[in-house]
């Protein structure tokens, strides 16, 4: 009977430590401080930084694509430029005060529908709040995170006296951001790095 | 509100006007957009308070990380204010066990017991019809995903609510020894199987969703709404919803709050998967 257990015991400690194994291994599993893929809060920091330099690249895109003034082969190419700020795939949904409804557009889409409003200027102004999430990891090891930031559009008409406003709204602007660790060859030496994409928006307009 | 949250909504209302006159902007609400709870994520910060009152992050170390004084302040003002459904004792009671000094209570982002209630519209039989789907946090690789755990859609419902079995339809108690041959009059005679499936049965909604989006019988439209369902706090569930409104008492609030026994509890989640909203 002793010799029984004996023979079983080890048995059981590896299935245990098996199971613990298991179990450990279904967890999503979290970097540590000592990983070059951790975000320590000094480098959330910069990477706010570096997306929220993103986020404004963006709004001046949008305000150059809407201006009736741009011509088309500048609009084309700003159009280029905002395209590689965001990650493939990457769309806007929008929905306005009188509506629950949300409208899905393609990135392109939505700045190519930007252009076809008929201003002749337009104005982009930010709120000085901005707020943004922590960041979160998802199953590929990318870091997710969203950037909130309110914005006033104007869109002007020119006319006898001067520029006439068209129209006005007040968004809440929720953008996704994709953050990932890079590595690149500079001078035969391996350098990692941050990059950063920008995602899905959801546009809320607010009030007009 | 207490005492404490309107000093704390004052404090917050006056550094983001002392803000708006140093970078000079000229939106009148501005002070506003600084109370509202704008994101989930800050909601959770708020409610643990690991943040400032301009929505610095606190992280473990910071003097105010977690300070018992200033989550009071912040506690009070995540409630929807203009709710007579939350009564003040429950809310006061509420504050008071999640500020426990010997055992506090946080909510966590990767702690289960909270789910999403999201509705949908789609494209069903030619015409738009809601759905709401029950979403939940999993984790998964590397990280953490939203997954589908549930879904609810009236159509389901309808076409498998219980009606009570007609005097003939069902298998008689020897059918065995015959090899069921009698099935081959059931599937011949009748294409409602209600009669011959056990007393209660409930059909998977999820399946039926999976397989009539595959077959391209339902095609999604857009989200109408949301909200979200806690119940980490032990004893306690609340409901999340984002409140767009003028004033300060704006954003991801809290809209109802009820005690709940653990018997309540699946009561509770057996009332939000069902109900028809």
């Amino acid at each position: 009977m002793q010799r029984n257990i004996n023979g079983v015991r080890p048995l059981s400690l590896f299935v245990l430590f098996f199971l613990f194994a298991l179990s450990a291994s279904l967890q999503a599993q979290q970097p540590s401080p000592q990983n070059d893929d951790y975000i320590s809060p000094e480098r959330k920091k910069a990477i706010d930084s570096l997306a929220l330099e993103k986020v404004r690249d963006l709004s001046k895109y949008i305000a150059i694509v809407g201006d009736k003034s741009t011509p088309f082969s500048e609009a084309d190419r700003v159009i280029q430029r905002t395209l590689e700020l965001f990650a493939p795939g990457s769309e806007m949904g929008v929905s306005s005060v009188n509506s629950t409804e949300i409208l899905y557009y393609g990135v392109r889409t939505y700045l190519e529908r930007l252009m076809q409003l008929n201003y002749d200027r337009v104005e982009i102004e930010w709120y000085n709040i901005q707020y943004i999430s922590d960041l979160e990891r998802q199953p590929d090891g990318k870091y997710v995170g969203v950037i909130t930031i309110y914005q006033r559009f104007s869109g002007y008409k020119e006319g006898y006296e001067g520029n006439v406003l068209l129209y006005k709204d007040t968004t809440k602007k929720d953008i996704t951001v994709y953050v990932e660790r890079k590595e690149t060859q500079i001078g035969g030496r391996t350098i990692g790095f941050w990059d950063v994409l920008l995602g899905d928006v959801r546009v809320t307009e607010t009030r007009r | 509100m207490t005492i404490q949250g309107w000093l704390y909504l004052a404090c917050a209302v006056l550094t983001a006007q002392g803000l708006h006159a140093q970078t000079g902007g000229d939106f009148g609400d501005e002070t506003a957009l600084y109370a509202e709870t704008k994101q989930v994520n800050q909601f959770f910060r708020r409610f643990n308070c690991e943040e400032g009152r301009n929505g610095e992050r606190f992280y473990p170390g910071n003097p105010l990380y977690r300070d018992p004084e200033f989550r009071l302040g912040y506690l009070d003002i995540l409630f929807d204010g203009q709710s007579s459904s939350i009564s003040p004792e429950d809310k006061q009671e509420f504050i008071r066990y999640v500020c426990k000094p010997d055992l506090p209570t946080y909510l966590n982002f990767h702690g289960g017991e909270w789910l999403a209630e999201v509705n949908t519209r789609f494209l069903y039989e030619g015409s738009e019809r809601d759905l709401t789907l029950f979403m939940r946090l999993e984790a998964d690789r590397l990280g953490y995903k939203w997954v589908i755990d549930r879904v609810q859609f009236a159509p389901y419902l309808k076409r498998f609510s219980q009606r009570p079995a007609g005097e003939t339809e069902f298998l008689h108690p020897l059918s065995h020894e015959l090899d069921f041959m009698n099935l081959s009059k059931v599937f011949r005679s009748s294409k409602d199987l209600q009669g011959y499936v056990p007393a209660g049965y409930e059909p998977d909604q999820l399946t039926l969703f999976l397989l009539d989006v595959a077959a391209g019988k339902l095609t999604f439209r857009t989200v109408t709404n949301m909200r979200f369902h806690f119940f980490q706090v032990q004893g306690w569930y609340f409901e999340l919803r984002d409140l767009q409104r003028a004033g300060y008492n704006t954003g991801w609030l809290i809209t109802r709050l009820e005690r709940v026994s653990p018997e309540e509890h699946t009561l509770l989640l057996r009332d939000i998967y069902h109900a028809t909203r």
